[in-house]
């Protein structure tokens, strides 16, 4: 008697085992895109391991800001989790470089997993008479500011990988933002603008169709799909970036549901079909759990707010 | 030619096996269903169901995930035309007379005309795209920002047929609109403009909310405690198909509508939004009653509903010729083919002919199954406007609400489609027509953007825009249309808006 | 004489000076690299001009006091209803929120009996909740309890 008392006191009073209904994943951005691809066949995973339905749910808006802000201020219970990309670590500085009140700081949400990182990719339209990143460099040296270079949008995350290389190489180029990586890859493509650095994924149809030319990577190591394409490391730039995923909580999480949110990652991870999944859109997997990505994490974005600085407001220049 | 006839044969071997065919049909029906629903278009219709293909084979799922979006197409019109509700800015066109048919008892044509014109448009423009798709992919690929602003400029001058009434007020709901559309985050400079702090601003003010605000709700605010309600329509079998005249009526508009919408649609960016904006004016420009507009004109439903239908094949060009999405769509219907191993572009055709070609082969079949469903259906739905309307204005309302915050989860755009809509009641009191609004907040932030983003490539040099060849055409043509539009002024002929407002004064007296 | 085109255009006009106003926040910029500004200043002088326009040639438009609100209770009544709508819908959840919404749209503003109102109000609330969210897994609201 006593005990099924404390048992249905125990369910009353949120002592429930977790997961006990559904979960919802965040994904700040419109579907197709990088967030949103790796989080689908992540939930199927994860419904798979912890047994309860899990939905994936656009909330778009504000370059992922508005998304980003709905987990921030979420019941850190577990039910409400978020795939964000690498733009977590950037949103907050462009808000802090116009005087703006952030829409989330960073440290209001905790790192589960990260799940893929991918270093971009140079890539020049192959109408461009460049063969190596040095030729471009030197053209570019020799004409400041005339070679036009395409990104998928002002301080986003294929602007600041190229304002590092050019802040590292010493050179000028024009900048021609656009709405998202696939106008950047028609702007190369049609000879808009001369080059952008691109997702791999985006870019390996159009380098095997020999539309495209990729000069550089900004990985540690070369990309397995592009094995001939070499490091900026290599190429005498101490440079490294990546376009990553992580799956994301609020903040303060119960300690209880935080290990099983790990293991179901882990496990969710290691799912055949989430690795075909993620294979077929070229987008290998980089698995690290919570205590290695929050250290990374924290190094990453230290980097990018610094770029962030540096760029500073466009308009005014 | 011979060879295009023997590959679509093969695709055809492909598409009519029952399993393939099987799936087909289960996404046309899952497609119409979705796209019936308010707030959930194609865009995520697809994503929500995508999980639901990964256990199939590449061949199957993608030709069910085209069914969703074929079907979610189609279902789009059917809210516009009993209930006045756009799921999405392609459909805000279809809304003006659509609506207008249905209140006088002649839904059931509107939405047969609409669902013959997507067929039409449909299997017409897979035609186009099969034959045509290599040679204006490469084409398409040269529209960069300043061919786009031209365009867009072209976009504008369309507004001058847009609305029957004086060109002034036009013009003034349209700077409005514009003005509305300049909200948000600017992506040239990363400023936010007119947001006052809230975040979901930072997008703009999506169409969805303003098109529902403005057209659903408005209408509502303005019906609902009318003295003498609208009347329930009581349709008769025999009414549910259209008249001869009415077929007659539009059949030149389908295929207009066809021919343009498919040549908007396969330029990158979201030109294809426009398509029906522009077919519906081109239809008030060459109709013999211009009048009619507005008040039940059945080729305002034709045109742009074919308009609409053919630039989404339009858009399928870019995509599957060259692997670069234009516009959000197929952006979602690209990824979800990666997520199946298939990566479109000019390697797909080589490499893997059977797909491609049942793919193409299953946009036939698709069309035609869509057709037999929904001509059925159009008897079902037209039997919604039997609900007495105390009872069906309050679920309408609902379905605003569900449909507005379906779109992104977000309580602000059902604040912004309150805000539409009780604009919407005072200028439809103050005799004001909104349609230049929801164009002007479509087309705002795309103007702007193309327009800087051409001024960054030549450096703040403006000739860009005329040295260019298919820009300065395209300014050319414009150009052209202005002076054609002053013409009366010269002439002291009437034109057909001064014939129109003779009408007006002429009906009032009677 | 007050017509509906000269108020339009003075209000219109007058929302043009408020943008113009508000932009004074945002860097211009010049014709050759347009600021965030840019724009709006020059659509606001395009309104402004409008509006000032409706306000001279306006004169022969239908006259304001002509204009028929008899149906403004409604309109109130249904605009009110949005907003508790909007206002409710991600505290109260879904369900109850359009539960409620309906019930008085039904109940109250078409004065419907109670019994057929309660029923057709849960029922529109709870099937359109199953269908979206639970088949369709578009997520909706819940409230307090996982309503």
């Amino acid at each position: 008697m006593l005990v099924a008392f404390a048992a249905l006191a125990g369910s009353v009073w949120g002592q429930e085992p977790y997961p006990s209904r559904p979960i919802t994943i965040v994904v700040p951005f419109p579907p197709g895109g990088i967030a949103d691809l790796t989080a689908r066949p992540l939930a199927s995973a994860l419904e798979r391991a912890l047994r309860q339905p899990v939905v994936v749910s656009n909330k778009a808006g504000a370059a992922g800001a508005v998304g980003m802000q709905s987990v921030a201020i979420a019941k850190a219970d577990g039910y409400t989790l978020m795939v964000a990309v690498v733009s977590i670590s950037t949103l907050p500085e462009v808000d802090a470089l116009f005087g703006r009140a952030p829409a989330y700081r960073r440290d209001q949400f905790v790192g589960i997993a990260r799940l893929n990182a991918d270093p971009p990719v140079l890539v020049v339209g192959t109408e461009w008479r460049w063969r190596t990143l040095k030729e471009l460099v030197e053209e570019a040296r020799k004409r400041p500011g005339e070679i036009t270079y395409a990104s998928s949008g002002l301080y986003g995350a294929s602007h600041v990988p190229m304002e590092m290389l050019l802040h590292a190489a010493g050179i000028r180029m024009r900048h021609l933002p656009t709405t998202g990586g696939g106008p950047a890859t028609t702007a190369v493509l049609g000879g808009h603008a001369a080059l952008w650095a691109s997702p791999p994924a985006i870019a390996l149809p159009h380098l095997k169709s020999g539309k495209l030319r990729a000069l550089a990577t900004w990985g540690e190591s070369r990309v397995a799909a592009l094995p001939d394409v070499p490091t900026l490391k290599e190429l005498g730039y101490d440079l490294e970036y990546y376009l990553w995923a992580g799956l994301f909580a609020p903040k303060n999480l119960p300690a209880g549901v935080f290990k099983t949110l790990r293991a179901a990652a882990r496990q969710a991870v290691g799912d055949a079909d989430f690795r075909a999944a993620m294979a077929r859109v070229e987008m290998p997997i980089a698995y690290q759990d919570a205590d290695e990505f929050k250290a990374w994490w924290d190094k990453d974005a230290l980097i990018l707010a610094g770029v962030i600085k540096r760029i500073g407001k466009v308009a005014e220049k | 030619m011979v060879e295009t006839l023997q590959n679509l044969a093969l695709g055809f071997s492909i598409a009519l096996t029952p399993g393939v065919l099987f799936y087909a049909f289960a996404g046309c029906v899952v497609g119409t269903l979705v796209g019936v629903l308010p707030g959930i278009g194609p865009l995520a219709g697809i994503s929500l169901l995508l999980p639901a293909t990964f256990g199939l084979d590449a061949t199957r799922a993608i030709v069910m995930l085209a069914g969703i979006y074929y079907g979610a197409m189609y279902g789009g019109s059917t809210t516009s035309i009993l209930m006045r509700i756009p799921g999405e800015a392609a459909s805000v066109m279809t809304c003006i007379d659509g609506y207008a048919m249905a209140r006088k008892g002649r839904a059931g044509a509107a939405l047969a005309i609409a669902a013959v014109g997507s067929y039409v448009a449909g299997t017409v423009s897979v035609v186009a795209l099969m034959v045509l798709a290599p040679p204006l992919a490469s084409f398409a690929l040269r529209f960069g920002p300043p061919e786009y602003f031209a365009l867009l400029v072209l976009g504008l001058l369309v507004l001058a047929y847009m609305s029957g009434g004086s060109m002034l007020k036009a013009l003034a709901m349209a700077a409005l609109g514009l003005l509305g559309g300049m909200i948000g985050i600017d992506q040239m400079s990363g400023y936010f403009r007119f947001a006052y702090g809230v975040v979901e601003l930072g997008d703009g003010i999506g169409v969805v909310p303003v098109a529902v605000g403005l057209f659903g709700l408005a209408e509502i605010l303005a019906t609902a405690g009318l003295a003498t309600p609208p009347s329930v329509i009581k349709p008769k079998l025999r009414e549910l198909l259209p008249s001869r005249r009415e077929w007659s009526a539009s059949a030149w508009p389908i295929g207009r509508g066809t021919v343009l919408g498919f040549l908007i649609g396969i330029i990158p960016g979201s030109a294809h939004i426009i398509a029906s904006f522009v077919s519906y004016a081109v239809e008030r420009r060459l109709s013999a009653h211009p009048e009619e507009f507005g008040r039940g004109a059945v080729a305002g439903v034709a045109g742009p509903e074919s308009a609409n239908n053919s630039a989404t094949s339009g858009a399928f060009v870019p995509m599957l010729a060259l692997g670069v999405p234009s516009g959000p769509i197929p952006a979602v219907m690209l990824a979800a083919m990666m997520v199946h191993g298939v990566s479109p572009g000019p390697l797909l055709i080589k490499q893997q002919p059977e797909l491609f070609w049942g793919f193409i082969a299953s946009m036939y079949v698709g069309n035609v199954v869509l057709l037999v469903l929904n001509l059925p259906l159009v008897g079902v739905f037209v039997n919604l406007l039997r609900v007495p309307y105390p009872v069906l204005y309050p679920s309408i309302v609902v379905f605003c609400i569900l449909g507005v915050y379906a779109v992104n989860g977000s309580v602000v755009d059902v604040w912004i489609m309150l805000v539409m809509g009780a604009l919407g009641y005072v200028l439809r009191k103050l005799d004001f027509e909104t349609a230049p609004i929801v164009l002007g907040v479509i087309l705002a932030p795309m103007i702007e953007m193309a327009l800087r983003q051409s001024l960054a490539m030549s450096d703040g040099h403006y000739g860009i825009l005329v040295t260019r060849p298919i820009a300065g055409a395209l300014l050319a043509v414009g150009a052209v249309l202005v002076l054609l539009g002053l013409r009366p002024l010269v002439t002291r002929s009437l034109d057909w808006r001064a014939k129109l407002a003779l009408a007006g004064t002429k009906e009032e007296r009677l | 004489m007050l017509t509906t085109d000269r108020v339009a255009g003075a209000v219109l006009a007058l929302l043009a000076l408020v943008v113009v106003w508000e932009s004074r926040k945002l860097p211009l910029g010049s014709l050759s690299n347009p600021g965030p500004a840019y724009m709006p200043v020059v659509l606001a002088t395009l309104l402004l001009a409008c509006g000032v326009a409706l306000v001279i040639v306006g004169g022969r438009a239908g006259r304001l006091a002509a204009v028929d609100w008899s149906e403004w209770r409604h309109a109130v009544a249904i605009l009110a209803v949005c907003a508790f709508a909007a206002g409710a819908l991600e505290r109260l959840g879904y369900r109850a929120t359009i539960t409620l919404a309906l019930a008085f749209m039904l109940g109250v503003v078409e004065k419907r009996g109670v019994v057929f109102t309660v029923l057709f109000a849960l029922a529109l609330a709870l099937g359109s909740f199953l269908l979206f969210d639970t088949l369709l897994r578009v997520v909706l609201p819940r409230g307090p309890l996982g309503l």
